[in-house]
């Protein structure tokens, strides 16, 4: 009885709370939608009279959105499968094998989750700037080729696997990377995707580093690209393909979200607490 | 385990290695080097001597004294702010059970909004003509507010404060919205792992909520708490991108030529921007290493702090 009592506030809390972090959302896509002195009347108006759905179209025009998308959706791609063959690889050595120095190395990975991105900036735009690779799909890949967060994250999954699975391979005279290939990896298959989500997720909204090193417009992501093309450095702005422009860019990653987000949140809890 | 020695491992180790040592330990290193390079030119690898110039320099620029304030407002007023606001609602959420996975999803949302976009849409939502915020301000008789503005700010000191305060408000609910999704979880998380039987014997002896929350619930969630502090402060002292998008890449509203709204970050990277110059680089690099400097303090400190009175299961 009391319980269900308590129970209606809380709900209305949370649709209010739900609601207030809804707005930016409806506002994007209600001015998104908006004509041009629709998007541009004093007092603003909430919602367009005639949905105007061509504004995306025009959007897209406004820059190469098409090619913006297709070097996101590259540079993804390739991040996603360096970065998880990378991180796989290392933290089986660190959860199944043992080997001088095991853990110095180890530590060595968990200290550069320290490391800010920020401070490495400077040291690999001179890398790449020296290696002549500005402007390339590989000045965007390798840096984010390895993460220290993924390789501990899967380390911990890869611990879990009880010890004698790994003692009956050994003695069917499995190799270390048929184990890896036939045991494991089925077995931390969630945690792999968790990892590959992340970083998909991380490459998508990435945008310091892109906008260092990509000068050409046939080069640049998603994130550069809608910040080029629609502030007021670049003249005036047309909120209404502005916004356009951002739901766009918004949409891919939330309806993948929406899909496999049971992987996300699994992988965020984990990642942190350990009593 | 069998006591072998696997070679083998360092063939898998390699690839990590080799990447962290090319872009993560080569750079630190050489971006500790150069901070103390004094007048470096980056296309000739030269510079005239090492000194603490690049440091004193930067604690004497102005424009560094800002990036310094704006990041700890974010990470010292927007975080405490933002975690309250989350616990609440993980709390909320922790106790009931329809349609929580729907609720979680929609609290996530920000999480997986591009930076960049969701930037705009706050520069629009205050905007001073056509924002919501001002329509909404209107339904209770307020005049619309300049939000972001710069208008007469570099004559008057009295309008560039209240220009600065508008802003700092404006990065303020940014932040709270911005931040709540990855505390929600964590703190979600932290609750669910709370074993119910303390509940149970709570509800035994007729212990109030109020008093079940403060002496069992929040002790217990204090890793949580502090896990979610750590990583969130951290996180704030790396703000770039929202600033970029809520205030353009001169950081402030139109009409301000001293990087109002400036951080850490931002000063690295526009320092980074004009690289050709002499002593740039090398400048950019200085405030690298106070960044990273600030933030293992930070990281060391809330370490001890937390052994000292965080309870642990």
């Amino acid at each position: 009885m009391k319980a269900k009592t308590l129970k209606i506030p809380s709900y209305m809390l949370l649709i209010l709370a739900a609601f207030l972090v809804l707005i930016p959302f409806a506002w994007m896509l209600s001015t998104a939608l908006k004509t041009e002195s629709e998007a541009l009347h004093v007092p603003p108006i909430l919602f367009p009279e005639m949905p105007q759905f061509s504004n995306f179209i025009t959007a897209l025009s406004v820059a190469p959105f098409l090619n913006y998308f297709f070097n996101t959706i590259v540079v993804a791609f390739l991040v996603v499968v360096l970065s998880t063959v990378v991180t796989v690889l290392a933290s089986f050595a660190f959860s199944w094998m043992e080997f001088p120095g095991k853990d110095v190395l180890f530590f060595i990975v968990l200290g550069s989750m320290m490391i800010p991105q920020e401070m490495l900036i400077i040291t690999n735009f001179m890398t790449i700037a020296k290696l002549g690779w500005m402007n390339t799909y590989q000045a965007l890949v390798l840096p984010y080729g390895v993460n220290a967060f993924n390789i501990f994250l899967l380390r911990q999954t890869m611990k879990q696997i009880p010890t004698d699975l790994f003692t009956a391979s050994r003695i069917d005279g499995l190799s270390f990377f048929r184990f890896l290939r036939k045991v494991v990896l089925p077995i931390c298959k969630p945690t792999v995707l968790t990892t590959m989500l992340l970083s998909l997720i991380w490459v998508w909204n990435t945008y310091a580093w892109p906008n260092l090193i990509t000068t050409k417009d046939s080069l640049r992501m998603v994130s550069n690209g809608l910040s080029n093309a629609f502030t007021t450095n670049s003249g005036t702005i047309q909120y209404e393909l502005q916004m356009s422009a951002a739901t766009l860019v918004t949409i891919p990653l939330i309806i993948l979200f929406v899909f496999l987000r049971r992987y996300i949140f699994v992988g965020i809890q984990s990642g942190g607490i350990k009593g | 385990m069998l006591k072998k020695r696997d070679y083998k491992a360092y063939i898998y180790l390699l690839p990590a290695f080799f990447l962290m040592a090319v872009f993560i330990m080569y750079p630190v290193i050489s971006t500790f080097i150069t901070s103390f390079k004094e007048g470096y030119r980056f296309l000739t690898d030269s510079f005239v001597r090492f000194s603490f110039e690049n440091y004193t320099g930067i604690l004497e620029d102005e424009t560094f004294h800002r990036a310094l304030i704006n990041t700890t407002f974010i990470a010292f007023i927007c975080v405490p702010f933002s975690m309250l606001t989350a616990l609440i609602v993980a709390l909320l959420l922790n106790s009931i059970k329809k349609l929580k996975g729907l609720f979680m999803t929609l609290f996530y949302l920000p999480q997986v909004t591009n930076i960049i976009a969701a930037g705009m849409v706050f520069a629009l939502i205050f905007n001073n003509n056509f924002g919501l915020m001002n329509l909404f301000l209107g339904l209770f008789g307020v005049d619309p507010v300049q939000w972001i503005s710069g208008v007469g700010i570099a004559a008057s000191g009295e309008l560039y404060n209240q220009s600065y305060m508008r802003c700092l408000f404006v990065l303020f609910v940014y932040s709270t919205w911005s931040g709540l999704s990855l505390k929600v979880v964590l703190f979600l998380g932290g609750l669910q792992n709370i074993r119910k039987d303390y509940y149970q014997v709570a509800r035994l002896d007729g212990t109030s909520r109020w008093k079940t929350l403060k002496r069992i619930t929040l002790p217990l969630l204090s890793p949580t708490t502090f896990y979610v502090f750590i990583t969130a402060v951290i996180t704030a002292f790396k703000a770039y991108s929202s600033v970029v998008a809520l205030f353009t890449s001169t950081y402030g509203p139109a009409g301000d030529n001293t990087k109002m709204m400036i951080t850490i970050v931002g000063y690295i990277i526009d320092s980074l921007g004009s690289y050709l110059t002499a002593g740039a680089v090398s400048t950019a690099s200085a405030a690298a290493v106070i960044l990273m400097t600030i933030i293992m303090i930070l990281t060391a400190l809330q370490f001890k702090v937390s052994k000292r009175w965080v309870h642990y299961k």
